[in-house]
This record gives C-alpha cells, structure tokens and sequence, in this order.
C-alpha cells in the first residue's frame, strides 16, 4: 500500500505539482437494525480506494480511484493534476511545515466487533427490543454498528503515516402514539444511539437492554405530559443536549476554513473573524472549551489527521475567551497561528477538509443535584430532538425529546415538546454552572455532514449538564 | 461508468445457489467547488459500489463492496449469505421481486456524459467570471448508471446523467442565491445563475431587522423545494404512514390543504430526473400524494406493502441502500403550477408580507404536526404594497407545512427543477419541480444575522 502511495505522489510531482498528498483507505463496516421484533438490515459494508491531492501553482486538485494497482494510483494523480491545472489558481498557497515525518496509530480494542458474529448482534438487537415492550409503544427499534479504517497516507513532503481505527456503537428507541400524539425516547441518545473509538465492550457497556424499560416508560408518559410552556427561564441541559450544543454553536464555528468562507456554499460561515483570536468573549467564564484527538475512545481520535500531523489537546475557549482554532495546515499558515491538525476526510474520495475531532466542555464542579437546587423556577431538558442553526452558527434553535419542570430546586412534572432558542455568545454568556466531573460523559456521533460534495464525519463530545440564565423557551409554530 | 450489467451478471453468478439480488451503482463525476471566486475543492470521483443482497427461507442479508474481481464478488457473497443466515425470518417478507415490463424514460444526455475535467472546470470558470461580487458554490456534473438483477430474471440498467450549478453570491453585509439543475447539456447556463444570484446580492445591503410574528410570505421555488423535500420524509413514505408519524396518518382521503395545491411523486416526468426503477427493479410510477388539497396517498416499495397488506403494492419507490432504513421516499416531488407569471405577481397577491428565496438547515421539529423550523438566507425582503420592498436579515421561522399551505393565495405558472441532493455517498440524481409559493401564514420565530459573508 504504501507503495501505491508513492506511485500516485511520484506521478502528481512528476507531472508538476509543487505538493502532492495520497490516501489508501480500506474501511470495513458491519450495521444490524431490528424494528419491531423483526430484523430490518444485515449489513455488511466494504470499501476501498485511493485518494491523491494535488496542488498545482496554488490550484488544489483532488481524484480517486477505487483500484489499489499502480495503474489506479497513478491515474487518481493524473487526474487531480489536469482538474488543478483546468481550474487555476491565484498563485502559491503555503503550508505549516509537519512536525513529524512518520508514525502508526491502532485503535486499543479488548473484543474485536469483527470477531462478533451478526448472529451475535441482531440477537443483541433483538433482546433490547424486547425490553421495550410496552403497551403504548408502537415502534420499538434497535441498531448495533461497527468499523475498523485501515489507512495509509505518504506526502510529498515527508510524511508516512500507518493507522488503524475501530469503533463501534448502538441505541434503542421507543416511540408511543396516541391520539395524534407521536412520542419519541432514544438511549443512550437520538439519531441512531452513541458510538466510541474501542471495541466491542463498548456495545456491551451500554446495556441496551438494561435501560429499555425506562425509554419505554418515558416515552409513553410523555403522551399524557403538559407541553412545555413559552416563557424566558432557567434552563438546565443534560450532558447530551450539551454536547449538540457544543457540537453546533462552537464547533463548526471554530472551524478556520467556515471563518475564511470556504463552507460559505453549503453548511454555511461563522460569526467568528480570525482577528477575534485571544480577545473575543465567547460565553461566561464558567466556558471551557478544548479539542482532543488523543481523547481515548473519542470518535475523533487518532495518531495523526489526514494531512499527517500529530494528535493534539489545544484550548478552543478559555474563560469563556476564544483561544484557538478548528485549523488545516493551509489555514494555520494563513492565520498564522497553531499547526493544523484537525484535516479529516470521509474515505478515500473525498477531499480532508477542517472538522472537529474531539470537543469537549471541560467539567466544573459540583453535582447534578446542586444545579437544581439553586433554581427557583426553570425547566430541565434531556436528550436532543431537533436541530437547526444559522449559518453564521449565531441563532439556534433546539428540542428534546422530554424535559421537567424545575421547582424549588427539584425535579417536578414532565414536559413535552421542550425547545429553547438564543444567540450563541449571548446563550454561553448566560451560562452559570457546569457540574462536575461525575456527571461528564462523552458520545460520538457519525452524522456531521460537510462540504461538497457531502461528508460525514465521526464525532465526540463530552459534556456535563449545565444551567443557563433567562433562556427562550416553549417555540411555537 | 458503463458494464453495471454485466458486473452484475457476474456478482449474481458468485452468489451460487441462493436467492439474490444484485444492486450495481456507478458513479463519474467532478464537483468544481468555489469560494471567494476560485475554485478550491475540485473533486473527481470514479467508483462503483455492488450491493447483494441473499434471501435465505425469509431471512435476508445484504453486504457490498466495490472490488469487482473475482475475489472481491466470491467474498461479496459469502459475506452476504453470512448476513442472511444471521438474521431471522421475516413473516412478511415478499420474496426477492418478479421482472417486471419498465417504462422507457429519457434522462442521459451524451453531452453532458462527455463533460470532464476540463469542461466542469471550464464552466465553474464561467460562473466566477459572470459575478459580480464574490462567489461561492459550485459546479458539478456526473455520469450514473444503475442495473440490477436478480436469481428471479430481474434484469434493469438505466444511465443518468446530472449537472448542477449552485452559487451564493455574497460580500460582507450582502448575499444572493440561485441554482440549476438539469440533465441535459442544453440547459447549464452557469453564468446566468451567476447573474441571478449576483443580482439578488445586490439588493440586499441595509438589511432591516422586522419584529417576530406571522406573515403572508412568497416562497421561491429554492425555498419550497427545500421545505417540501424535509417533509416529504416522514409524511410522504409509506414506513411515516405505517408507523403513524406521518402527517397523512388517519387524514387519507380528507382535505388537509388549499385546493390550489396538488403535489405528486413523479419519476417519470422527463423534465425532473426522470427513472425507469427502483433499487428493486420495478418499475417506477406516478403517485398522486395531494390531489386539489386532500391527501390521497404515500410512496410504497415491496416490503412496506407487505407488511401493510390490504391490497397495497409497491409504486417503484424502494429507495437506494444508504436510506433503506427509512422505506420508501418521494424523491421525484413534483407541485402543479398556479397561474401567476412572475414571483412580483405573488409579492401583489401577498401585499403585506416577506419574500423568502432560499432556507437553511431545517429541523424537523414535530413529524406527526409537520412542524419544520429553519432560517432563510441570501435572499430576505420585505412585501408592502403589493411590491418587494427592503432587505431583511436572515430570519428564523417555525412552520407547521400543513398551516402554510392551508391558505394559499396563488402559485406560479413556472416550475424550476430543484436539485435535493447534497452528494453524500454515491451520486444518485434527485430533484423537486415546483412553482414559488405565496402563503397566507409563514411564522417568523427569530431574528438572525446580516445576510453575506
């Protein structure tokens, strides 16, 4: 493999380019969903290919193919080099210069999800499913996942770099429908469960099974809850909520390739300028932000990004004080500041472009309980529903699946339908407490999408709940 | 991108003894993306992904790869039959589907197959030349071919061809957009989507700030397209009906709309993105969804019809693997025209009102009620008097699609083809053909930032 990277860099800088990156990636991946009692997919999912980037008198070209020969790599580089040339540039565009020329990296797993059967997994999946049953619940779901990428990549400029990465995941659901009520719970979270760098103890940790009857029993409840009010309160989120929060509202925005416009076409801009680094307030100064790909089990972990530089922690928030960019090499140079690091790209024909690996809120201190109790009044959301923010990552607005009323520093009745709006520095700005370190948890997600054409990339988050001041919540259509 | 046939011919061979299906999805394409007016992501991908999927006594797996020598299908195979035999029998499995006689579609044009490099630089290149402030979007054409075949005499193949242009015109403080999509060659005009946008910029400096609340409202067709197609899934498939997350859930047959609106999923339409089948193989039909206001029915493939039972079959709409777990979707949405002639007439019909040309980033709030909230952008005007007036910022809307379109004051002759998908995984040509829209109730929730970069 490495070879054909050589190949297809030795052919891109044979025919003129001044850099020239190639990617072999092998991904294999295995999901399992049930529906009902029945099992819905068996899959079992492989791909491979070779992507090469090409820069060209400052004109960046990229091309692939799916065949692992010399005559597919040199081809895939060839191509890159006549879609550069065609499209131009307006001259030299620098690069911070790698930090290290070479390493490998794989994934720490104590069970291989590979060595688990499928039978293993849609049995798996179709015991939780059991678990929720409950009489008011008409759809009942569960899903398991697994991947293991085996990639290479070799620069122009130095760089060999051997990775394997393995992760895995799952979830179940419980909707309840009544009456033209539609009622949704999800663990460990929405949108297709949690997934983590590891192996297959993670699947096991979960215990789908264990927590159904509680989604089940939610999720009926939640047909005969109050919706939630519409009124200005304080707000406490879960460390779910809180990591889509994180996700959305300062994640994309640090991203310094969204800050220059070059996401301006599809999933949009950032309020941010690279002027505001060091001085802009961003939140209060309980706002700690730091992004980790050497987080263990992090989605966005790994020995070194797609442009081959190293794993790092860095400081994106700082006492609620911006300190750092989402950078690539192309972007650090042009900011001057930090060294790129978080280039990653989904599979071998797409393009690396900036993403978040790791972001996390930083735990504070305290428990759960001592949010609550300092509220007289507010409302208590958990568990993400609906997502939506502007393009500038400023106004934002988000749901959950159930929520409490908060009174006199308690838990009271359950709430429907819950969503809360802001301003993003204004809403950190409210931000007054963030709990400690036993309530931190971290989940991955598989769904940021980006670029065009469109990527998916493999996220965590960790977060602890939190309160905010004098939140909009209760939007009404 | 040519062979899928005879590849598929070849993977259904390795699958010795069982009951399969092979799916072969191929894939040409350049994507020339620009910001900034210079092209900074110029992306070429080749490939070609084989799915199997192996019915074994009602128990059925799928596996894929996109290794096409005698390895890589030998393995495809055994891999999918461990996925069948892992997975438990399912009662209302139809079995693999019977050949069926398909309708003759158009939607490959040669000249647009031809376009390379060069050409899709060339063009990205006349977009940027054609601007007049900075640009950021981009241009994209692609060859596809999708065949089929199965263990049953299924035997389908169909070439499609794609080209988008797509382009946010914008400085700081102001923003334009506009898009086109076709597949055919004769009609890419980059640089007049370029001006469309470019133009639109430049009426919306001095944005104004308007206070939250319901407006009469036109919807460009970026707009309604958008809106319809976030819709559309959970309300227009037949899993959203089955699983009474739909918004058609115990309303069948019942007016739920303005008459003036009638929407329908048409694949076979020649000036959407026409197809012949589905990733089954049968063969793809119109389904009227709302007919004159009421709702008369979903998009169904072969297994939800099973497990519905009651007479209900399969409308060719069994969707491609990456969204198999959502059952059937509408992706061919097509909106019966009005009888205005300009979005100005709508703004006349509004009278007091805002003007929408594109959405971003919408969430499905409530699927059951069809509440969607999102923001506009690169395009938001006032509507007094009849006429459109100033610029607004990016606002913040939260919709039940329903309510919208309850109260309806009128719809455009002209429908524009609108592209609706954003190229994740394999290409596969999507598009919606709708008029702009003119509504009585469009709830403005919040108040966003200035258009522009």
């Amino acid at each position: 493999v490495r070879e054909l990277c050589q190949a297809a860099v030795d052919a891109a800088i044979g025919a003129g380019a001044s850099y020239g990156d190639a990617r072999v990636v092998v991904r294999r991946s295995q999901s399992v969903a049930t529906k009902n009692g029945r099992v819905e997919a068996v899959n079992d999912l492989e791909t491979e290919g070779i992507g090469v980037r090409v820069l060209v008198e400052g004109a960046w070209g990229f091309a692939c193919d799916r065949r692992l020969s010399n005559e597919g790599a040199r081809a895939a580089a060839l191509r890159a080099f006549t879609f550069a040339r065609a499209a131009g540039g307006r001259g030299p565009r620098a690069l911070v210069p790698l930090a290290a020329s070479s390493g490998t990296y794989k994934t720490q797993v104590k069970i291989d999800p590979f060595g688990v059967s499928l039978a293993d997994k849609v049995a798996l999946c179709l015991r939780a499913e059991n678990a929720l049953h409950h009489e008011e619940v008409k759809v009942t779901d569960a899903s398991v996942r697994a991947q293991r990428e085996y990639k290479v990549l070799l620069t122009s400029d130095g760089a060999e770099i051997e990775q394997e990465l393995v992760e895995c995941g799952g979830g179940v659901d419980a909707i309840a429908v009544a009456d033209g009520g539609y009622q949704m719970r999800s663990y460990p979270s929405a949108h297709g469960g949690s997934s983590s760098q590891g192996g297959w103890e993670y699947v096991e940790g979960l215990d789908l099974e264990g927590h159904a009857p509680r989604v089940a029993e939610q999720a009926a409840a939640l047909l005969r809850a109050d919706p939630c009010p519409s009124l200005v309160t304080t707000l406490v989120l879960d460390a779910e909520q809180m990591q889509l929060q994180v996700h959305e509202s300062v994640g994309h925005p640090t991203e310094l390739d969204r800050v220059y416009g070059t996401e301006a076409s599809y999933a949009g801009t950032s309020f941010l300028k690279p002027t505001d680094l060091g001085s802009l307030r961003y939140g209060s100064e309980k706002m700690q932000i730091t992004a980790d790909s050497t987080t263990p089990g992090g989605l966005g972990t790994f020995g070194f990004d797609d442009e081959g530089v190293p794993a790092l922690r860095e400081a994106i928030v700082a006492e609620g004080v911006l300190r750092g960019f989402l950078t690539s090499r192309e972007t650090a140079a042009r900011i001057g500041n930090g060294g790129g690091g978080s280039m990653r790209a989904d599979g071998w024909n797409r393009m690396p472009l900036v993403r978040m690996t790791n972001l996390h809120l930083e735990p504070g201190e305290g428990t759960f309980e001592d949010l609550l109790a300092d509220v007289d009044e507010g409302v208590y959301l958990e568990t993400n529903k609906s997502w939506s923010i502007d393009d500038k990552r400023l106004n934002f607005q988000f749901g959950t699946q159930i929520a409490w009323e908060i009174k006199n520093g308690k838990l009271g009745r359950m709430l429907r339908d819950a969503t809360y709006t802001g301003i993003t520095p204004e809403f950190w700005g409210s931000l007054d407490a963030v709990a400690g370190p036993d309530a931190w948890r971290m989940q991955g997600l598989t769904n940021c999408g980006k670029g065009q054409p469109g990527q998916s990339a493999h996220v965590s988050h960790g977060a602890a709940p939190c309160r905010f001041r004098n939140v909009q919540i209760g939007v009404k259509a | 991108v040519t062979g899928g046939r005879e590849l598929a011919a070849r993977a259904l061979a390795a699958a010795d003894g069982d009951q399969a299906e092979v799916l072969v999805l191929s894939e040409r394409s350049g994507l020339a993306r620009f910001a900034s007016s210079e092209v900074h992501q110029p992306t070429l991908i080749e490939n070609c992904v084989l799915t199997m999927r192996i019915a074994r006594d009602g128990r059925v797996g799928t596996a894929s790869t996109n290794r096409v020598d005698d390895d890589g299908l030998r393995e495809l195979a055994a891999r999918a039959g461990e996925a069948a035999e892992s997975a438990v029998a399912e009662p209302d499995f139809p079995g693999l589907a019977e050949p069926q006689p398909l309708p003759d579609v158009e939607g490959c044009d040669e000249a647009l197959a031809n376009l390379g490099p060069e050409d899709q630089a060339r063009l990205a290149r006349a977009a940027i030349e054609a601007g007049s402030v900075g640009l950021y979007g981009f241009f994209t054409s692609g060859l596809t071919e999708l065949a089929i075949a199965s263990t049953k005499g299924v035997d389908a193949c169909q070439t499609m061809t794609d080209a988008t242009t797509l382009i946010v015109a914008a400085d700081e403080g102001e923003s334009g957009y506009a898009e086109q999509t076709s597949w055919k060659a004769a009609r890419i005009d980059p640089a007049g989507v370029s001006r469309e946008a470019s133009e639109k910029a430049g009426r919306t400096r001095g944005a104004h700030r308007p206070e939250p609340g319901v407006f009469r409202a036109v919807l460009e067709p970026y707009a309604f397209a958008d809106l319809l197609q976030a819709f559309a899934y959970d309300a227009f498939g037949a899993n959203g009906l089955l699983e009474e997350r739909s918004y058609l859930a115990g309303r069948l047959g019942t007016r739920i709309v303005d008459e003036k609106i009638s929407i329908a999923d048409d694949p076979l339409d020649p000036e959407g993105m026409p197809k012949a089948f589905d990733f089954e193989g049968m063969p793809k039909t119109r389904v009227s969804l709302i007919e004159q206001g009421v709702a008369k029915g979903v998009v169904w493939d072969r297994k939800s019809a099973a497990r519905a039972g009651e007479g209900h079959k399969t409308t060719g709409h069994a969707p491609p693997p990456v969204f198999a777990q959502f059952g059937p979707l509408a992706f061919s949405l097509v909106v019966e025209g009005g009888e205005a002639e300009s979005t100005e007439e709508l703004a006349g019909l509004v009278g007091d009102g805002i003007y929408v040309t594109r959405l971003h980033y919408l969430g499905i709030v409530d699927p059951r009620e069809g509440v969607i909230t999102g923001m506009t952008r690169d395009g938001t005007f006032r509507i007094r008097d009849g006429a459109i007036a100033e610029p607004l910022v990016n606002l913040r809307f939260t919709v039940s699609v329903p309510q919208m379109l309850a109260d309806v004051p009128g719809l455009t002759r002209e429908r524009v083809l609108v592209n609706v998908s954003d190229f994740y995984g394999e290409r596969y040509p999507m598009g919606a053909r709708v008029p702009a829209l003119a509504t009585a109730r469009f709830n403005i929730t919040g108040i966003g930032s200035d258009p522009g970069i």
